[in-house]
């Protein structure tokens, strides 16, 4: 049995499914930023606490003000999430009753979000309803591995709560729910000071009793994410200066303390039989263009747009590079990270930069990405082919948009050197770095720096 | 520039050369006084006239292209670069040599180009996919489907690659490279552009085990019917992506030798065609005649 409501939500569900699998025409994918944007917890929450505001902030509007009149309406007739959330609900109506003594943890999600939004951290930004849901459709690109499938686990976990407990997720747990939930009392409350006329039945919560609730929660968050914010920025700090600290060193990548000393020490470092150790060990992670130079892991709500955005599939999901709270992030994978990958961030590309709900990547113009630096390639020495092996090579310059590779005549064949002035970290070199093992990789950038040194390809 | 390294290249591969070249044509045609090949050189400005012209002193297409022919043309169109930059073979000449084959009767029309940027970014600034509305061409960037792993019986390093089929299976197979810079190969000409054809793994390959001797290689096996070389306009420095410096020959360059092509196109860059090795490797590998005294080089204005 279809009633019209059920029809419309299915509709808005298929349309939303087409929007976040991407399967769009080109011109259309821009679109893509809608359905998470249409949260007030990522858009607004985001611009909160990034304190910058564009076009996209505008989308979380309208579920800001629709509940003060409407309630709930857009959880039991729009959302997505929700919808599936009940269908599978509905398959176990023998537990319906189950989450009666649950509290609405929901509700003290969303002050918490809003609370640490304004301190400048967001906690939980990615339990976003409308995230989760985007995160699990994004995921569903070629090539599919379980690396790319991680943004999809909370769509499932969803469901499985619900299919456990019915209705847990939007009465009890949805913090885009509990925001609506205080914004209809708030609504509420607003009509009934104008006149006894337009009553609802009263809340259980006495006015102070609410109020204090509501302080206690955006208290509870704005202290947290005062903590949050603290520590990442030390994080962001030392990091930065572990880059800086292997710029230093010639390296330009992180390379382990130790060893680096010990080469130095025994001047192997720039010498022609130098033992660089070029593995992964603290190798920084790549950021996709524009991402915010802090607090880039609390702004990122994992909706797995820009993954999906990105026509190259160079963004995976980070598995811990990034600390315990970058889990899920963002980072780019060039081919020394992955092997099928043959291709590289390019220059007229800004695909991921436009795909942001929340400001985590802001949104570059081409002119602005050629001149962003996302990260910074090495040559290992030892392992080029031109350097090594005395062969015709640098391919690594052929590819270069930038210009950044220096060529040095050695043993009659041009050798290639990074120069970090110009080198945007966009991987084109390590692209097609045809030496076994890769010659040179890309390292990512604790900031991504603007470069002065005008891009050619402009 | 690389005495060593070419030093080395001869070591290597001269005396296997010798025997195998010398017995082969074209070279044992110049122990007579004719020729061992002939290059039109076609200066002017209207590139599709410069064609017309430079393919009538070749005989006419009809020498080339027969109708029900499936004709394979070979570009460079590697990089997101714009026509006026050089990066690309120009959108002018691809168009009139496509329009010329569908003039001819050609059943199908392949342009086959494993770009280096991302081909839609690539085919649309180079000029050529606008250049290319509204004929039956189809310009593609192949995918590991449309390869096919084919022997190269006289390569000395490169014993296989993975060229496209359309390639293969043609009847008249062209090849259309733009003169320009090349960090690796000092060149880039008619040989080095088969580079733009084979799979990205062969191309690694090739720079693993020596470059200019798996071009040379690969150009045993590969036989275009004719060469056209744009040197319209030729990129002097930051090749073979550019952008860098230009110089305007205004010329096409037609010949149905490849060595003998990039011979005289060398010569646009004031280097002696045997200061590239692959150059050098091709004629000694008998793919075509590399020596300047021993190639006609016709001249005409259009």
């Amino acid at each position: 049995m279809m009633t019209r409501r059920n029809l419309l939500r299915l509709v808005l569900f298929a349309a939303f499914v087409l929007l976040a699998l991407g399967v769009l025409p080109e011109a259309w994918r821009g679109w893509s930023v809608l359905l998470p944007g249409l949260s007030p917890l990522l858009s607004l929450g985001g611009a909160l606490a990034a304190r910058s505001a564009g076009l996209l902030t505008l989308l979380g509007l309208p579920l800001l003000v629709l509940p003060l009149f409407k309630g709930r309406y857009f959880c039991w007739r729009l959302c997505p999430m929700g919808f599936a959330a009940e269908t599978v609900s509905r398959l176990n109506r023998r537990n319906a009753g189950l989450i009666r003594r649950v509290p609405f943890v929901g509700k003290g999600l969303a002050l918490l979000i809003i609370g640490s939004a304004a301190a400048g951290w967001p906690l939980l930004i990615w339990t976003d309803p409308l995230c989760i849901f985007n995160g699990f459709f994004a995921a569903w690109r070629s090539p599919l591995t379980w690396l790319s499938a991680a943004t999809a686990g909370g769509f499932v976990l969803i469901l499985l709560a619900s299919l456990i407990a019915p209705n847990i997720w939007c009465h009890r747990l949805c913090p885009l729910g509990g925001l609506q939930e205080w914004l209809a009392q708030l609504g509420n409350r607003l009509r009934a000071a104008r006149g006894p006329a337009a009553q609802e039945a009263p809340t259980a919560l006495s006015r102070a009793h609410a109020g204090r609730r509501v302080f206690l929660g955006f208290a509870l968050g704005g202290v947290t994410g005062l903590l949050y914010r603290r520590f990442g920025l030390q994080a962001a700090a030392a990091a930065a200066a572990h880059e800086t600290a292997a710029c230093e060193r010639g390296q330009g990548r992180g390379l382990g303390q130790g060893r680096q000393r010990r080469e130095r020490a025994s001047g192997e470092q720039d010498t022609g039989g130098h033992a660089c150790s070029c593995g992964t060990e603290h190798r920084l992670a790549i950021r996709p263009p524009g991402a915010a130079a802090t607090g880039f892991n609390a702004l990122c709500a994992r909706c797995g747009n820009c993954m999906a955005a990105c026509p190259y599939g160079l963004i995976l999901p980070d598995l811990g590079t990034t600390g315990v709270d970058g889990l899920f992030t963002p980072v780019l994978a060039f081919r020394s990270l992955n092997e099928q990958q043959e291709q590289f961030c390019f220059q007229e590309c800004t695909a991921c930069t436009q795909a942001c709900p929340t400001g985590a990547l802001r949104p570059l113009a081409v002119a602005r990405k050629q001149q962003t630096a996302i990260g910074l390639a090495h040559v290992c020495k030892s392992r080029c082919i031109a350097w090594e092996k005395h062969e015709y090579c640098v391919v690594c310059q052929e590819y270069c948009p930038y210009h950044a590779i220096i060529e040095v005549e050695r043993n009659g064949v041009m050798c290639p050197i990074v120069d970090a002035d110009k080198c945007r970290g966009c991987g084109a070199c390590e692209s097609q770095c045809p030496a076994l093992p890769i010659a040179i990789v890309v390292n990512g950038r604790a900031r991504q720096p603007v470069l002065a040194h005008p891009s050619p390809q402009l | 520039m690389n005495a060593v390294k070419r030093r080395s290249f001869l070591k290597t591969s001269a005396s296997a050369a010798a025997v195998g070249a010398w017995q082969t044509t074209p070279l044992g045609a110049q122990e007579s006084a004719a020729p061992a090949a002939t290059v039109i050189v076609v200066h002017g400005t209207d590139i599709p006239k410069m064609l017309a012209a430079g393919i009538a002193k070749l005989g006419g297409w009809g020498a080339f292209i027969k109708p029900g022919m499936k004709v394979a043309i070979k570009p460079n169109v590697a990089w997101n670069s714009k026509p006026e930059q050089g990066g690309n073979t120009h959108p002018d000449l691809v168009r009139a040599c496509v329009l010329a084959a569908q003039a001819q009767g050609a059943a199908k029309i392949s342009l086959p180009e494993n770009t280096c940027h991302p081909e839609k970014s690539t085919f649309q600034a180079s000029g050529v996919a606008d250049a290319l509305k509204g004929t039956q061409a189809r310009l593609y960037r192949p995918a590991k489907e449309d390869y096919q792993k084919v022997e190269i019986p006289k390569g000395k390093i490169a014993k296989s690659a993975g060229v496209p089929k359309d390639i293969l299976e043609c009847d008249c197979l062209i090849n259309m490279p733009v003169a320009k810079h090349h960090s690796g190969a000092t060149l880039t000409l008619s040989m080095k552009n088969w580079m733009g054809s084979v799979a990205n793994e062969d191309r690694r390959a090739w720079h693993r085990d020596g470059l200019h001797q798996c071009i040379a290689d690969f150009n045993t096996f590969i036989r275009p019917k004719l060469v056209i070389i744009d040197a319209t306009r030729i990129m002097l420095t930051k090749g073979p992506q550019g952008p860098g410096d230009l110089e305007h020959p205004h010329e096409l360059i037609l010949s149905t030798d490849p060595v003998a092509a990039d011979a005289y196109a060398a010569t646009l860059f004031k280097k002696a065609p045997f200061d590239i090795a692959y150059i050098q490797l091709g004629h000694e590998m008998g793919v075509g005649c590399g020596d300047l005294a021993k190639i006609k080089v016709e001249r005409i204005e259009a």
